[in-house]
């Protein structure tokens, strides 16, 4: 397939992140941006004189402002740059990426900057995903982002019992990672002995679904500055490279829902991945990657997806959470920084996917930095109907 | 100067500005006096809400002086003198209408020494303290109520505020049976919260607090019974104000349907259900689309379907999801069902709701097993919309 073939090569060499909360009202829209724009130029030791073109996405609908790129000019510094705003679904930030790294590989642009953002507080998220949905029908039923069928799934396949016990081992193992993380949003401090009491008193959402399961609706900001190789090379002591990414949404419509065994549903991500890896050479994904940054936007969602991720066979994905092989230093880390479960301003998000995994690469990620090197990593992205986005990081030039 | 503690008699008075609450001072209109022994003599003057603080040589106008040395009264205002011991001993005394003077207590919040933070049973007793001036009697007309709260830790403790006949009294205990009772396992998540760094649903997700009793009391009576305690460190540094604006967005919209989707919707006038085929596959759209999903091609043969059918899949939501169109939250718990219309195969089936009374009867389907068989209800009057039918119902 000759369409993910790159004029040339894309290094990451600027991060910068917010601290990611409830309520950022110390700072407007603008201001919230600005803070992550300056800490990746920081970052990248470059200023915004170096930046050739600002890719600037959010979910419109969510703070009901329309072109928000112009409003937030200030804070991007896009005045007087080549400019381009984009919004797809919850995967905003990882098309801001994928975008930002065909612009820099197409030869079109040097550095190209990318910025995701969300105020959530400012807006109402399940109203605006809601009003998402084909207005003719299903804007009239769906319950915005809410669904406990994947829970249903778990649950049929595994029993009751070792399903809960499994979302909450997850939901646990990622607030310990959240803990270790400065920026996220939710870091409770979670014990696994609590995972008892947690299955009983934590609120029900929809179906099995339960308030500690899903991710929150957070204030918060990513930048990430793509550069051509030849830039990277002389600008970063460590680029992050930028293998390959692939983007699959299906239609428009949740039909999935009619658990036919004789005509199985082809989820996005399984589909996304197998076409991914084919075409990379690779077999074997779950010993290749080192690390993986997962949209997880509940925990029910998160352990039946990585059977979809890694092609895993009978009830492996179960194990690896309950072994707890996803923590850091288990074999295969899941989201050091406590992922979307942790934080979630839905427009930067999936950025965040991609920075988050980048940092790991880079070895510096903090105190959540897993110990082993990380040569090889995986982010995804996941919105709106089976929309999903995967990007491979490598720390080297080698494939 | 002399100091106390690091702190001078000035310090008390210069903050006094910063500490003063207008909510303590509604009904207080009086020149209070402070005679403080080698240090001077300051008159306050409250009314209409306000404060003013000056330095004088004359009294004499006051409905109340306070005398004392300075230890005395710098030790009091930072809580190192016990001040019905100090009163008792004579260590300061009370000149002039004793109950006028009463009512100083109430009106500025807690001195706090700069630089030096609040312990959280420091926190905890001047929550509680200020409970009772913090109190708004118009408020509670008609109420009896009783708000528990057991804070765990070593810190911690139980209070009890009690509301009957539009008075308050606050009590160390937790007595009979409370309206509502707050439990935290750790009193500094208590203090956290009401200094407004946590928030209620963090806290009560991570299973580190939980409310019993009357909960909508708490969530919705409380803050109008109480005005909002302030931390008096934040009363030392002024903050800037936050300012959010409220806005509020509601717009009629109107959709074209498309001769597909018409075709459909219009069907619903006639009590008919129509899916439109793939003339590839041979796949079942529901609603119909214009191009099949998974072959890309158009899909111009319709197939009337149902209308009865079989539930294949339930989700029952608790969460009180708006209806974006008006705005007006759903009752819960209520059953969003996926229904395989007769005719319709493998994942072939139509969104909608079930009644509301048979949530629990509904078996979900799979090849081994039927799900509960359901039929819809129709409107009346019919106008080519979704609630032309207004929700399945078992088919018995």
């Amino acid at each position: 397939m000759a369409h993910h073939k790159k004029n040339r090569n894309v290094g990451i060499i600027g991060i910068g992140q917010t601290k990611h909360s409830s309520h950022r009202e110390d700072v407007n829209q603008p201001e919230l941006i600005h803070e992550a724009v300056r800490l990746a130029l920081q970052d990248a030791n470059l200023t915004m004189k170096d930046i050739d073109c600002v890719v600037h996405g959010n979910m419109e609908l969510f703070e009901m402002v329309h072109q928000p790129d112009l409003w937030h000019v200030l804070g991007t510094g896009a005045y007087g740059k080549d400019c381009i705003r984009i919004t797809t679904g919850g995967t905003v930030g990882a098309t801001l990426s994928c975008a930002s790294d065909n612009l820099a590989a197409s030869g079109m642009y040097d550095i190209v900057m990318a910025i995701g953002f969300e105020k959530l507080q400012e807006g109402h998220t399940t109203g605006g995903i809601t009003n998402m949905a084909d207005p003719l029908w299903f804007r009239k039923i769906q319950a915005g982002a809410l669904t406990g069928s994947s829970a249903y799934d778990v649950e049929r396949e595994f029993g009751l019992e070792r399903a809960n016990r499994a979302s909450l081992t997850y939901r646990i193992i990622m607030d310990k990672h959240a803990c270790l993380n400065p920026n996220a949003h939710r870091a409770f401090g979670l014990e696994f002995s609590q995972i008892d009491d947690l299955i009983r008193t934590s609120p029900k959402l929809v179906g099995e679904l339960k308030l500690i399961e899903m991710c929150s609706q957070s204030d918060g900001a990513c930048c990430v500055i793509f550069a051509c190789e030849q830039k990277a090379k002389e600008l970063a002591p460590t680029p992050v490279w930028i293998r390959d990414h692939i983007t699959v949404h299906r239609e428009e419509t949740f039909n999935i829902f009619g658990y036919d065994r004789t005509v199985p549903v082809i989820k996005t991500h399984k589909f996304a991945a197998e076409q991914l890896f084919r075409r990379n050479g690779i077999k074997d994904p779950i010993n290749y990657f080192d690390v993986f940054e997962m949209y997880d936007p509940a925990t029910w969602w998160a352990i039946d997806w990585l059977r979809d991720f890694f092609a895993l066979p009978g009830d492996e994905h179960l194990k690896l959470v309950e072994n707890k092989e996803i923590m850091i230093g288990g074999r295969m880390p899941i989201n050091p920084s406590g992922g979307v479960i942790g934080s979630n301003p839905i427009g930067a998000t999936a950025l965040i996917r991609v920075a988050e995994a980048a940092l790991q690469v880079r070895g510096n990620a903090g105190p959540h930095q897993i110990p082993t090197p990380v040569r090889h990593a995986l982010a995804s992205g996941f919105g709106g109907t089976m929309w999903t986005v995967m990007t491979m990081l490598e720390n080297e030039l080698n494939w | 100067m002399a100091e106390y503690w690091g702190v001078t008699v000035a310090d008390i008075f210069n903050s006094m500005p910063e500490r003063f609450r207008p909510e303590g001072a509604r009904d207080v209109a009086a020149v209070f006096g402070y005679d403080i022994k080698d240090e001077g003599k300051w008159q306050l003057t409250v009314k209409n809400n306000s404060m003013a603080l000056e330095k004088t040589d004359d009294l004499s106008c006051c409905v109340a002086t306070m005398a004392a040395d300075g230890e005395t009264f710098v030790g009091v205002n930072v809580g190192k003198v016990d001040a019905t011991n100090a009163f008792m001993s004579g260590k300061f005394r009370i000149e002039g209408d004793m109950v006028a003077f009463g009512k100083t207590g109430r009106l500025f919040r807690k001195f706090v020494l700069a630089g030096k933070g609040m312990t959280t049973r420091e926190y905890l007793a001047d929550m509680f303290a200020t409970i009772v001036p913090r109190f708004k009697a118009e408020e509670a007309e008609g109420l009896d109520a009783s708000f528990a709260f057991a804070l765990g830790g070593a810190d911690g403790g139980q209070w009890s505020v009690f509301i009957k006949d539009k008075a308050c009294t606050v009590t160390t205990t937790i007595e009979g049976k409370p309206t509502v009772t707050l439990e935290f396992n750790d009193a500094r998540d208590y203090v956290d919260f009401i200094l407004g760094k946590i928030d209620a649903q963090s806290i009560l997700a991570a299973g580190k607090a939980a409310a019993k009793g009357d909960i909508n009391m708490m969530a919705s009576k409380w803050p109008l019974l109480f005005e909002k305690y302030k931390d008096p460190l934040g009363g030392n540094v002024k903050e800037q104000e936050l300012l959010t604006l409220k806005k509020t967005i509601s717009i009629n919209q109107r959709f074209a349907t498309g001769p597909v989707m018409g075709k459909f919707l219009r069907g619903l006038k006639d009590k008919k259900i129509y899916a439109n085929k793939c003339p590839q596959c041979g796949r079942l759209q529901l609603p119909p689309r214009e191009v099949c999903a998974e072959c890309r091609v158009r899909a111009a043969d319709f197939v009337e379907v149902g209308p009865k059918g079989e539930v294949r899949y339930m989700d029952v939501v608790y969460y009180a999801m708006p209806d974006p169109l008006t705005g007006v939250a759903r009752e819960t718990p209520y059953g969003s069902i996926n229904i395989r219309l007769d005719g319709c195969k493998g994942n072939e089936t139509l969104p909608h709701f079930i009644r509301k009374d048979q949530i629990e009867k509904i078996q979900m389907g799979w090849n081994e097993m039927q799900g509960t068989r359901v039929r819809p209800v129709w409107e009346e009057n019919r106008s080519g919309d979704i609630w032309d039918i207004k929700y399945f119902e078992i088919d018995e």
